[in-house]
């Protein structure tokens, strides 16, 4: 085999950017964790985990500027460093969002205002839409790169309904506003990774095919 | 094979089950292909794939191999090239080519341009013109003309080449093909080439065989991908260099073998 050492370059940027997802995977499980059990111990245990992230983003951005300037990948190869490139920096957002999410039990007195079952659900979608996104980025699989971005309608409806009753109870209870002002963040956090997680699965299928295709 | 390439709306170079042998041992194998007019079409692949053999059987270069044996078809503007009572000479004048390596004639500048239109028949009167006009083409004009009685020798590699594309358009032909025309060459050399390449195309059409696969991205419309004496894929180069369809073209591409 010729090009040993840039097929191995190419082989390590995969393992990084799954080894992002994978960090990302668990700070968006133990967040959602830590702001539904209030779990002050969990939530700053995740705090602890972006400095990781940053090495690893750090780490892919570096590998891709070595390929690029060293080794000229064509084709799939090329197509593997350009979504490689976008798919970190959305890894890198949905770590940014869980660290915010992780931020929200330290400033919620006392309990939540009533429990939180459509956000629970809507941090289980999310989670799933991760955990597949990153499964199509290492098989290559479009099909389910796009089966997983549909789920994103399931995100919105909920972000939706969710947001209209803590509007509707602001309105009623005026009291509570500082703590619904947090679960309205909370919602839009997971809103927000379940729309990174399509920009992944839209990288996938250019991976996959060199189609370029919106999925959400 | 990809679609976009089954049917060239304005083919200038039609070749249809083209096989040539050296010998016993076959250097070509059915080679069927559309070279549309007024575009680049680089041919890549590894060395002995045949990319060279088939350029040089657009202006009948194989014709001076004696063990060399062809059939197929190659028409150029619907005539067929190989057909009885073809002029080869004129054939050459409409199908120029420029080598690998510069090989100005031992002569000036001047008259390594004024060669082939003398030859053809240019009056003296106005020979001047058609020289300028062809080094200002190969954009060699700014920097040598005040020195165009100066011998060809005296120019750098770069400039040599420059000069030998001149001398190929200064008789006026409607196709150039070039055969690894920068691979003596310098990257600043190179990069002045592939430029010109690329304003040729407006009036001429031009064929490249190149072994540089980020010059073929570079320069080309096409590309054409050989192994073995088969055309493997032809299509649009951004396709070749993004998505191939054949898996061998990929492992070629991104330096799996070769």
């Amino acid at each position: 085999m010729v090009r040993e050492t840039y097929l191995q370059q190419l082989a390590l940027l995969k393992e990084s950017v799954l080894s992002l997802g994978e960090l990302a995977e668990k700070i968006l499980h133990d967040s959602m964790e830590s702001v539904i059990n209030l779990d002050l111990e969990l939530a700053r245990e995740t705090l602890d985990l972006e400095p990781k992230a940053d090495r690893l983003e750090y780490k892919i951005e570096v590998t891709i500027n070595d390929l690029i300037a060293l080794q000229q990948p064509l084709a799939g190869d090329l197509r593997l460093v350009v979504s490689a490139l976008k798919i970190s920096a959305d890894l890198r957002r949905i770590v940014g969002l869980s660290i915010n999410i992780a931020k929200i039990p330290g400033k919620i007195e006392g309990g939540h205002l009533k429990p939180l079952v459509d956000t629970r659900r809507m941090g289980d979608i999310a989670e799933e839409m991760l955990a597949n996104s990153l499964k199509a980025f290492e098989t290559r699989d479009p099909d389910l790169a796009k089966g997983t971005a549909a789920l994103d309608d399931d995100v919105d409806k909920l972000f939706y309904s969710v947001w209209v009753e803590l509007i509707e109870m602001m309105a009623k209870d005026p009291s509570i506003v500082s703590k619904a002002t947090h679960l309205l963040f909370l919602i839009r956090y997971l809103e927000r990774i379940a729309d990174h997680c399509c920009n992944v699965c839209e990288s996938v299928v250019y991976l996959s095919t060199a189609e370029r295709i919106k999925l959400n | 094979m990809t679609e976009a390439i089954q049917n060239v709306a304005n083919p200038q170079i039609e070749v249809k089950d083209l096989n040539l042998w050296y010998g016993d041992k076959q250097a070509l194998k059915n080679v069927s292909i559309q070279i549309p007019k007024n575009s680049v079409t680089a041919f890549i692949g590894p060395s002995g794939c045949g990319k060279s053999t088939f350029i040089r059987c657009l202006n009948r270069m194989n014709d001076l191999i004696k063990s060399c044996r062809i059939e197929g078809e190659v028409s150029i503007e619907g005539k067929d090239i190989y057909g009885p009572g073809v002029d080869v000479v004129d054939l050459r004048k409409q199908v120029g080519m420029v080598f690998q390596k510069p090989n100005p004639f031992p002569m000036s500048i001047y008259d390594n341009i004024a060669y082939g239109p003398r030859i053809h028949g240019v009056n003296k009167k106005d020979l001047e013109g058609v020289v300028e006009h062809a080094l200002r083409s190969a954009a060699l004009w700014d920097e040598i003309s005040d020195r165009i009685r100066s011998p060809a020798f005296s120019l750098s590699g770069g400039q040599q080449q420059r000069l030998c594309i001149a001398r190929t358009m200064a008789v006026k032909p409607e196709i150039i093909l070039f055969d690894e025309p920068c691979s003596a060459l310098d990257p600043i050399s190179t990069a002045k080439i592939e430029e010109l390449i690329m304003n040729l195309k407006k009036d001429y059409t031009i064929v490249i065989v190149t072994h540089n696969m980020q010059q073929a991205a570079r320069i080309s419309d096409h590309t054409a991908f050989f192994l073995m004496g088969e055309l493997i894929e032809f299509g649009k180069t951004r396709q070749i260099f993004e998505n191939p369809g054949e898996k061998s073209t990929e492992d070629y591409i991104t330096g799996r073998f070769g």
